[in-house]
C-alpha cells in the first residue's frame, strides 16, 4: 500500500514540476500561448489517463514530452485539414494570409524565424537547442532514426541562420 | 579533412565522439571559416534557449495546476473557496486554511510515510493538543500546531496537525485519536528530502480526500472541542 501511494504521489508531482518545462514546450511547437496552453492542457489529461502505461523509474519528462509531441502532430493534421477545405471552397486565402501577416508582425525575429520552419525540423531544434536533450533523446521522443534526427536538426539550424544571421 | 554541416552542428552540441570531436577541434581551429560558423551554431543556441527562457520564470495557469490535484477534492469546496483560495505552488485549496501554520513551519524538515501507523493512537504531546488547542487560538510557537480540523465520511472530527519532526492526521474515536496518516521525522533514513511545506500539502490532500464537507470554522471547532470532539449520535 506503501508503494502505491508513493507512486501515485510521485507521479503527480512529478508532471507539476515538469509543467514550467512542458509549457515552453508546447508554446515552443505552437508558436503562441494560447495553443501552446490548450496543448498542455490535453497532455496532461492524456498523460492522466494513461498513466498506468508510464513505467515508474524511467523517464517521466521524456514520456510526457512524446504524448505532448504526438498531440501536436495529430492536431497540425487535422487542422492542416481543415484550412485546406477552407480555402478550396470558400477561397478564402487571402483572409487567411493577412491574418497570419498581422500576427507574425507581432512576433519578434526569432519567434518569426522559428515559424517559418517546417513542422519536423522546428521540434527538433526546439528539443535540442532549447530542451537541451541529446541527439538520441530527441529521437527517442520524436520516433525516429538519431540520423534522421540529426539532419532535420542541420536543416532548421541553417535556415535560422540564414534568417536571423549575427542577430540572435 | 572535410567536416560535413552535420559534423559541425553535431560538434558544437558537443555531440561526437571523442576521437571526432579532437579531430573536428584540431579543423575548425585551422580554418576561420570553420570557426565562424561553428561560433554561429554556439551563438544560436545560446540565443535561442535565451529567447524561450522567461516561460519557465512565468507562472503555470492555474486551470493545468489543478488538472493534477488529487482526484476525489470536493466541488462544492471549490465553489465556496473559490474567492478566496490563492493556490500556490503545490499547495491544494485548503492550504488558506493551514497557511499561518505552513508559514510557521518554514524549517527544512525530512519526511517520509510511516506503512506502520494502521492502528496506533496519538499519544502525548500530539493527544494533548489535539484535544486542547484551536486552530484560531494556538500559540504561534505551541510544539505541536493544529492546522485544520474537518470530519470525515462517517461523521468522526479529524485533524490534521503537524511538529518539528513529524505530521498527520488523527481521527477521534471511543478510543482516543487514531492516526490515519503519519509521517515522521527520518534522519536515519536519509534518502528522501522533502519541505515540511510539502508534507502539509500532501496532508491537506489526504484531508480533501477524506471528508465530504467543508473544513470546520472557528466557531466549529470550539463547539466540537467542548464536546470533546464527540461526533453526534
Amino acid at each position: 500500500m506503501k508503494g502505491r501511494k508513493t507512486l501515485s504521489i510521485g507521479f503527480e508531482d512529478g508532471v507539476l514540476a515538469l509543467l514550467p518545462r512542458l509549457r515552453r514546450f508546447a508554446i515552443g511547437l505552437s508558436r503562441n500561448p494560447v495553443d501552446g496552453d490548450d496543448l498542455c492542457q490535453m497532455t496532461i489529461e492524456r498523460a492522466l489517463s494513461r498513466r498506468e502505461s508510464y513505467e515508474p523509474g524511467t523517464r517521466l519528462d521524456s514520456w510526457m514530452y512524446r504524448i505532448m509531441r504526438n498531440l501536436w502532430i495529430d492536431e497540425r493534421r487535422a487542422s492542416r485539414r481543415r484550412s485546406q477545405t477552407f480555402v478550396s471552397e470558400e477561397a478564402g486565402a487571402f483572409i487567411g494570409a493577412a491574418g497570419a501577416q498581422d500576427a507574425a508582425a507581432e512576433l519578434g525575429d526569432v519567434d518569426r524565424a522559428m515559424a517559418s520552419l517546417p513542422d519536423d525540423q522546428r521540434e527538433a531544434v526546439l528539443l535540442v537547442m532549447v530542451e537541451g536533450y541529446t541527439y538520441r533523446e530527441a529521437a527517442g521522443i520524436v520516433g525516429c532514426p538519431v540520423g534522421t534526427l540529426n539532419s532535420r536538426l542541420v536543416r532548421g539550424r541553417d535556415a535560422l541562420l540564414a534568417r536571423l544571421g549575427g542577430t540572435v | 579533412m572535410k567536416v560535413t554541416r552535420e559534423e559541425l552542428a553535431a560538434f558544437a552540441d558537443g555531440e561526437l565522439d571523442f576521437e571526432r570531436h579532437v579531430e573536428v577541434e584540431r579543423a575548425v581551429a585551422a580554418d576561420p571559416d570553420l570557426e565562424r560558423a561553428a561560433a554561429a551554431h554556439r551563438a544560436l543556441r545560446a540565443g535561442l534557449s535565451t529567447h524561450y527562457a522567461p516561460i519557465l520564470d512565468e507562472p503555470v495557469p492555474e486551470h493545468l495546476r489543478t488538472l493534477l490535484q488529487r482526484k476525489g477534492s470536493v466541488i462544492d469546496l471549490d465553489k465556496r473557496r473559490q474567492s478566496r483560495s490563492t493556490t500556490r505552488f503545490n499547495v491544494p485549496r485548503w492550504a488558506w486554511i493551514a497557511g499561518p501554520a505552513l508559514a510557521a513551519s518554514l524549517v527544512l524538515a525530512l519526511f517520509i510515510p510511516r506503512d506502520t501507523v494502521s492502528e496506533r493512537y496519538a499519544g502525548g504531546q500530539i493527544a494533548a493538543a489535539l484535544d486542547d488547542q484551536l486552530v484560531a487560538t494556538q500559540s504561534a510557537d505551541a510544539p505541536v500546531r493544529v492546522l485544520l480540523s474537518f470530519r470525515d465520511r462517517s461523521g468522526d472530527y479529524c485533524r490534521a496537525y503537524s511538529a518539528v519532526d513529524q505530521a498527520g492526521i488523527a481521527c477521534k474515536d471511543a478510543q482516543g485519536w487514531r492516526m490515519i496518516e503519519h509521517f515522521d521525522d527520518a534522519k536515519t533514513a536519509g534518502s528522501e528530502y522533502r519541505q515540511a511545506g510539502a508534507a502539509s500539502a500532501e496532508l491537506m490532500r489526504l484531508a480533501q480526500e477524506m471528508t465530504i464537507g467543508p473544513a470546520l470554522d472557528a466557531a466549529q471547532e470550539s463547539e466540537a472541542r467542548d464536546k470533546y470532539w464527540k461526533k453526534e449520535p
